[in-house]
């Protein structure tokens, strides 16, 4: 491909303007009566000068004869901290991501706008997605735990936490928003595409999307790696059983001086997280209760997380051998059921846990020892990742007006050993 | 091709390997082709790959009718490679009771061996309609690899045994050792641990012998032990 000389090119060919002519929006029955002042855009596509504004409304210090604005912005945009509303029906990207989301077509464009704006751009909760966030959070976190609740009912509390967090976490969440070809502009602003997600890495947001109590001891757990059991987590952390901070002034001095460290990172993807919330929310707001829920099942539940490599184990023979006391099965006892090369520099060791008749669990290791504690674990597993079925119904399922009478779903008795 | 070492052709190979000094004896032993013969017939390479058909093939159903017959086109033969079992899988000991699967009445011997699929296949039996018998073999014909038995908890010892042992450990942990104690009350040493606790400067003493010990490891031994430590952390981690 050849270079692109900008510096030869002719005076007309700089001075032609991308937002000149803009496609008319499809939905031109969204567009309010009272159309702003951007609205009356011109449709000629060439013309020997830009329009240098005049107005005072529009001086913010910028050289317009160096600087051409890309379209007419409404006044005093450049000094908002978000692209004001009556903008979302001028964006292509807005109109092409509520397409591509398949999005209901109640939800305006302006309130998808308005998810794209995180609260460390705009401070002022009416125009950016904080409310929007809470309520989708919410409603993504009930129905990413009933669903895991139904379908895997025996996990620990731990695995569930984790799980949660692989479903609904932020850094999911950032995965999902990535994925519908979401793009964050460099610095918010009035002048900015509303089609771009803003967020600010300067001075962070302190409005609060997710629940939880800021602990009085927080400062030594994260020091002195206190012990904090699980029972604990349910009652003050967040929704994922992780510690709720909320000191980061040091980290922050690091955002400014630092460009790209992991402080950033994460409020990149915490950003990202809350947009994908707050559009869960829009469609809440505005096409009700089924459509989000379909969304968070085609969006959030449809990813896959492999259950079983969350698992970890500190001695899985006396926790095997606990469950089966517990549920009045006979002593596990591990066999061996093949080898191969015992006196060999490579062996394997086929072992299978038996409880009477019945075998639990089995695995293959270079050992003995290893392919006994292997095959525990697997049994554990099978245990803990017990499912009814794969289209299991939960308790939301019954808010349809023809909803089948509810069948009581499994509730298990508890965990094994106290975490 | 599978390479056959046929009998002139090797005798030949010895003659020349007693008669020659013992550096070229090496090399003809080891690896020299023209001992060997390749199935460069085609009478011998059909003959190598006719091999029968898997059992599953052959009868299906494991009625007389259907024995010499082949399996129609609507039957569903499900034959897959081996592999690990998956954990996603539960016995069918762990379904509980409301489970409609334990409440189908499916044979349990179907879900024991669930993790495995175990056909008792000899070519003499294939043929036979005898071979429906086919019987997952017992448990209890594959050796435990348990250690010595486990006593079981009888919870025989009162408060007051109790009381003694830990007065016992007190006085004099050298001889009262755990496994001193375990053994005089009848109990696991893990209950001995649970029950009392060594003196302070017992515990410091002990440290030192094994401080002792360690100091004495070279470098490989000592990666060894860590090597292993930290492949036990993996496997119980699930990464192994």
């Amino acid at each position: 491909m050849k270079r692109l000389r900008v510096d030869r090119w002719t005076g007309q060919l700089l001075l032609a303007r991308p937002g000149a002519c803009p496609a008319s929006t499809p939905r031109t029955a969204l567009r309010p009566a009272a159309a702003s002042r951007c609205a009356a855009v011109r449709t000629r596509s060439t013309r020997a000068m830009p329009e240098i504004p005049t107005d005072e409304d529009y001086a913010d210090g910028t050289d317009h004869t160096r600087f051409p604005p890309l379209e007419k912005l409404p006044p005093r945009a450049t000094s908002l901290p978000s692209p004001p509303p009556e903008r979302a029906l001028q964006s292509a990207k807005l109109a092409a991501l509520h397409a591509r989301l398949s999005l209901p077509e109640k939800l305006p464009l302006q309130t998808l706008a308005r998810a794209l704006v995180d609260n460390s751009a705009d401070e002022n909760p009416l125009f950016n997605n904080t409310n929007l966030a809470f309520v989708g959070q919410s409603l993504i976190h009930y129905h990413v735990a009933e669903w895991l609740m139904c379908r895997y009912p025996r996990l620990p509390m731990e695995i569930l936490y984790a799980a949660m967090k692989g479903y609904a976490g932020p850094a999911a969440l950032h995965h999902v928003a990535r994925s519908w070809g979401l793009e964050h502009a460099a610095a918010p602003g009035g002048e900015v595409d509303p089609g771009l997600l803003q967020f600010s890495l300067h001075k962070p947001g302190n409005a609060i999307v997710t629940l939880g109590y800021k602990r009085a001891e927080a400062e030594g757990l994260q020091k002195y790696k206190w012990r904090h059991g699980i029972s604990s987590r349910v009652v003050f952390d967040d929704d994922f059983g992780q510690v709720v901070e909320t000191d980061k002034a040091t980290q922050l001095r690091r955002a400014d001086t630092e460009y790209g460290n992991e402080y950033t990172r994460s409020l990149a993807e915490k950003a990202y997280a809350n947009c994908a919330r707050a559009v869960v929310g829009a469609i809440y707001a505005h096409a009700g209760r089924e459509p989000a829920k379909a969304f968070i099942r085609s969006h959030i539940l449809s990813r896959t997380l492999d259950l079983s490599a969350l698992f970890s184990f500190k001695k899985p023979t006396r926790e095997l051998a606990l469950l089966c006391a517990r549920e009045d099965f006979e002593f596990p006892i591990a066999r061996l059921l093949s080898e191969t090369g015992r006196l060999s520099r490579t062996p394997v060791f086929v072992v299978g846990i038996f409880s009477g008749k019945d075998k639990l669990g089995e695995a293959a290791g270079p050992s003995l020892e290893v392919a006994r504690n292997k095959a525990a674990m697997n049994a554990l597993k099978s245990w803990y990742l017990y499912s009814p079925g794969e289209h299991v119904r939960v308790p939301s399922d019954m808010l349809a007006e023809d909803a089948q009478p509810w069948t009581p779903a499994y509730i298990d008795m508890g965990e094994i050993i106290g975490r | 091709m599978e390479a056959v070492v046929t009998r002139p052709a090797l005798s030949c190979c010895r003659r020349a390997a007693s008669s020659a000094p013992s550096s070229t004896r090496l090399l003809l032993n080891s690896s020299l082709p023209s001992g060997t013969r390749q199935k460069s017939t085609a009478a011998r390479t059909r003959r190598a790959l006719n091999i029968p058909p898997h059992p599953s093939f052959l009868h299906p159903n494991k009625t007389p009718e259907s024995v010499a017959s082949r399996p129609t086109s609507d039957e569903i033969i499900f034959n897959p490679p081996s592999s690990a079992p998956s954990v996603f899988h539960t016995p069918f000991k762990f379904l509980p009771k409301t489970d409609p699967r334990r409440m189908a009445n499916l044979t349990s011997n179907l879900f024991a061996s669930s993790t495995t699929i175990q056909y008792n296949y000899s070519p003499s039996s294939a043929a036979s309609p005898s071979a429906e018998t086919t019987t997952t073999p017992s448990p209890e014909s594959f050796p435990s690899i348990e250690g010595p038995p486990v006593l079981k908890p009888r919870h025989h010892l009162t408060p007051q045994d109790i009381e003694q042992m830990r007065r016992l450990r007190e006085q004099d942990p050298v001889t009262n050792s755990v496994q001193n104690l375990a053994r005089q009350f009848q109990c696991s040493k893990l209950f001995v641990l649970m029950c009392c606790q060594a003196p302070k400067e017992h515990q410091q003493k002990i440290k030192e012998q094994e401080e002792k010990v360690k100091a004495r490891w070279g470098p490989r031994r000592r990666a060894a032990r860590e090597e292993r430590h930290r492949r036990m952390e993996m496997l119980f981690n699930g990464q192994l």
